[in-house]
């Protein structure tokens, strides 16, 4: 779609050329440009299933389009005050995460200042091709976002209006870029350039656990998307601008021109070309100085050093109350660290703490069907089961992430030590994945449940902590042994997962079924748990005391 | 007259000067060792002779060019060798050199001939069109120095040239420096690594905290300074002699394995 976006931008070369452009120069630059945008790795789908060689991009934008499905039959389902609002709620939300997740490589990029600035280029005609570039990106994602919308807007509501969705939703595409960059600006103004990868890194979870989460929840919600939602403008309308844009449709496809739909309307079209002015005007050279102050900054890197100091401590205090040998703590350590700021492990891991909420809503809330019933009756009901067993089953599937690093060459150390027993790093990592991603999920989990069903629930807390401990330890002593970061990623990465995860599956069902059948048996349940609870001790035992011979490289 | 002059050259950031007055002039045909310790201000000058930078006090010109004003004029006589291996991964080598290549606006055609050729010299034949993110540092380094001389430059501005390349590929480097420079050429590059500039400097400049603290052949750095290699003199005009009891330092922590 660039090329051919690029093509249209040709014929504005003699404006160009007026302006001082070297045309040849700044087409060989934006053809680039765009050729590198379909071989970046896109974030917001998962790393591990993007090969070589494939147009990534194109990929993302059919996968947008197919959102946009969802929003043309909301359009063509809803009345249009709640279906435009939720319309260019969804530009603005799906645009600024494209700008920060995908995009802000290319923004925040300062590698064109040293392979393109030696060469013979004006500055106008790098001005002018970075300009061209991101118009492009823009133009190619909000027309896969909005395209069928605003087909769907067309056919429902008439030319007339569908013009005027075409206007609106480029509209809040610039509302979109303002925010985005308002966001970077405050970010640069606070921080520095790693910490704007943790943060775009924490923003790209965000973005995976929405797909995750919308991909589930929207077609349901379609379901009753028939129900009428009458909308009475507030005080507050006049903040939010998807409210302005779709007051703006609806005045104009009702003819109301009252005084709200004037404002309204007003705000709507001069409310983002006003705030896109005053970027350009007032934010812009200053976003630049902070950008290029970026790469000059050798002191700020001296401060985020001295700050991870001041971490440390946590780790070191937890691996004495959990581990017993020294290897065990130092693997503790480690894995405890590494997992906190190696942000491909969060980027792969946190999703998957992410389909909790997703499965609660699923089981819990079964899907959010008769909701309100559902809620009262929960305390009668024994889905604190549920709560007990789905952090075993979201969180255990993802324990092997910590094998994988990018920096797996390091794991030579653990060859070259005097290590006797490799089953110690194994139990340390156990334990911390444990200690750190386990534990805190179930803790609140148990306060929620006992807070909804009552002091009763902390037996079966118990005899499940029990249960889950068990599982977790016996998943690292029957699959593969890794030592932990050890493992080139992407590299079969996938393979088996899916019989890890049906094995599992049924291991959990049992449980939670044994579970269930020692429910009202108070002295069948302690004495599950005391056998559970003894055979953890036996299995973590074993798992260090598995031998070199048995780690797999 | 002097193919590149700097007069009182300056350059501050936030309120700090990291090049705090230098008077060189360089001849056509030389080359000139740039060296100096991490953070002496070595890239800071090579991007404002380059025309990167072009926010600094002084006066500089580059082949009769002022910088501030013909950056452009400039750009095109000149090539530049980054230290940092900064090219885009994501494209292939032929990729890259072609679009550097239409950068300087160069014949397509003519650009991969010697793209291949270049390439194929560098051994880097087979790898032209893989993707550079899976190149080695050496390789990236080859790709660059290859983008920096396509276009037949009259200067060549190299920031530290040969780090990250394999000693055969430094060889081969310091024999095509100096065919360049037997070719017309004039050769200014940065460097720390003392070997390399004493084998191939017609002229060394020793710079430390933005100040030019020797300058000449190294036949005279070396009478000037203490015994024989330019190490020693490098040590000795930069006032480096902690090293030793540094040295012995670590290694008396190394013994003590107990705690206090």
């Amino acid at each position: 779609m660039g090329k051919w976006l690029l093509k249209l931008v040709r014929w504005f070369n003699p404006v160009f050329r007026k302006q001082g452009v070297d045309t040849d120069l700044m087409y060989a630059i934006v053809e680039l440009k765009l050729l590198m945008d379909t071989r970046r790795v896109y974030m917001s789908w998962k790393q591990g299933q993007q090969k070589e060689n494939k147009n990534h991009l194109t990929f993302i934008l059919i996968m947008y389009g197919l959102f946009g499905l969802f929003m043309a039959v909301t359009i063509v389902q809803m009345p249009l005050m709640p279906s435009m609002i939720l319309f260019h709620s969804f530009i603005i939300f799906m645009m600024a995460m494209t700008l920060v997740t995908d995009f802000s490589s290319v923004l925040l990029d300062t590698a064109d200042n040293q392979i393109i600035l030696p060469r013979p280029v004006n500055s106008k005609t790098l001005f002018m091709a970075r300009l061209i570039h991101v118009m492009i990106y823009l133009l190619q994602f909000s027309i896969a976002i909005s395209g069928i919308p605003i087909i769907a807007g067309f056919i429902t509501y008439g030319p007339i209006a569908g013009v005027m969705l075409i206007i609106t939703s480029q509209l809040t595409v610039l509302l979109a870029v303002f925010f985005t960059y308002i966001l970077y600006l405050t970010i640069l103004r606070f921080s520095n350039e790693q910490r704007i990868k943790d943060i775009v890194s924490y923003f790209q979870i965000g973005m995976t656990l929405f797909f995750a989460f919308a991909y589930q929840i929207i077609p349901r919600l379609l379901d009753f998307a028939d129900m009428t939602v009458s909308f009475t403008p507030k005080w507050y309308s006049f903040l939010l601008p998807p409210v302005w844009m779709a007051t703006a449709m609806e005045s104009i496809y009702t003819l109301n021109f009252d005084k709200i739909h004037i404002a309204m309307l007003a705000l709507a079209i001069a409310g983002p070309l006003v705030l896109f002015w005053v970027m350009n005007r007032y934010l812009a050279p200053g976003f630049s100085k902070r950008l290029e102050a970026l790469n000059t900054d050798s002191q700020v890197q001296q401060k985020q050093s001295v700050t991870a100091r001041q971490h440390k401590g946590i780790s070191e205090a937890l691996s004495k109350m959990f581990c017993s040998s020294p290897v065990e703590r130092g693997a503790f350590e480690v894995t405890w660290k590494i997992t906190g700021r190696d942000k491909a492990f969060r980027l792969q891991f946190y999703p998957a703490l992410g389909y909790i909420p997703i499965f609660i809503y699923l089981l819990v809330f079964n899907g959010g069907r008769n909701f309100s019933e559902t809620v009262n009756s929960l305390p009668e009901s024994n889905k604190f089961l549920m709560l007990i067993y789905i952090p075993l089953f979201t969180i255990a599937s993802s324990f092997s992430i910590v094998t994988f690093n990018d920096n797996f060459q390091a794991s030579w150390i653990y060859h070259s030590m005097p290590l006797d027993r490799p089953g110690h790093m194994l139990a340390g990592t156990m334990k911390a994945m444990i200690v750190k991603f386990f534990f805190p999920v179930y803790l609140l989990f148990f306060v929620i449940s006992v807070f909804v069903w009552g002091p009763h629930v902390i037996d079966d807390f118990i005899m499940g902590l029990c249960n889950s401990l068990v599982s977790l330890i016996a998943i690292g002593l029957f699959s593969q042994h890794y030592l932990p970061f050890s493992r080139q990623p992407n590299v079969k990465q996938q393979s088996g997962k899916f019989l890890n995860l049906l094995i599992q599956a049924i291991v959990i069902g049992i449980l939670v079924l044994v579970h269930f059948l020692v429910i009202d048996k108070p002295w069948l349940m302690s004495a599950v748990a005391l056998t559970t609870a003894v055979t953890f001790g036996f299995m973590v035992k074993k798992l260090q005391s598995i031998a070199w011979t048995k780690i797999s490289v | 007259m002097s193919i590149i002059q700097l007069q009182q050259l300056k350059k501050q950031y936030s309120g700090t000067y990291v090049l705090q007055g230098i008077d060189l002039s360089f001849e056509k045909g030389e080359i000139v060792g740039y060296i100096g310790p991490n953070g002496a201000g070595k890239s800071t000058t090579i991007k404002i002779l380059t025309g990167i930078i072009g926010d600094f006090e002084g006066e500089v010109t580059v082949l009769g060019h002022d910088v501030r004003k013909e950056a452009l004029a400039i750009k095109r006589q000149i090539g530049y060798i980054p230290e940092q291996a900064a090219l885009y991964e994501v494209l292939t080598p032929m990729e890259y050199l072609s679009f550097v290549g239409k950068l300087y606006q160069l014949d397509e055609a003519v650009t991969r001939k010697k793209a291949i050729d270049l390439l194929r010299i560098f051994e880097l034949a087979d790898k032209r069109d893989m993707r550079m993110n899976g190149f080695s540092k050496g390789m990236k380094q080859k790709v660059l120095l290859i983008s920096g001389l396509i276009h037949n430059p009259d200067i060549i501005f190299l920031d530290e040239p040969l780090s990250g390349l394999d000693a055969n590929a430094v060889i081969l480097v310091k024999e095509i420096l100096s065919q360049l420079k037997q070719a017309g050429k004039t050769i200014f590059y940065s460097s720390h690594i003392m070997d390399v500039v004493e084998k191939i400097s017609d002229r060394i400049i020793i710079i430390n905290k933005g100040a030019v603290i020797a300058d000449g052949t190294f036949e005279e750095l070396k009478e000037a300074g203490a015994k024989g290699s330019l190490e020693n003199i490098f040590t000795a005009l930069t006032g480096d002699h902690e090293h030793l009891s540094t040295a012995g330092e670590f290694v008396d922590i190394m013994k003590n394995l107990s705690n206090g």
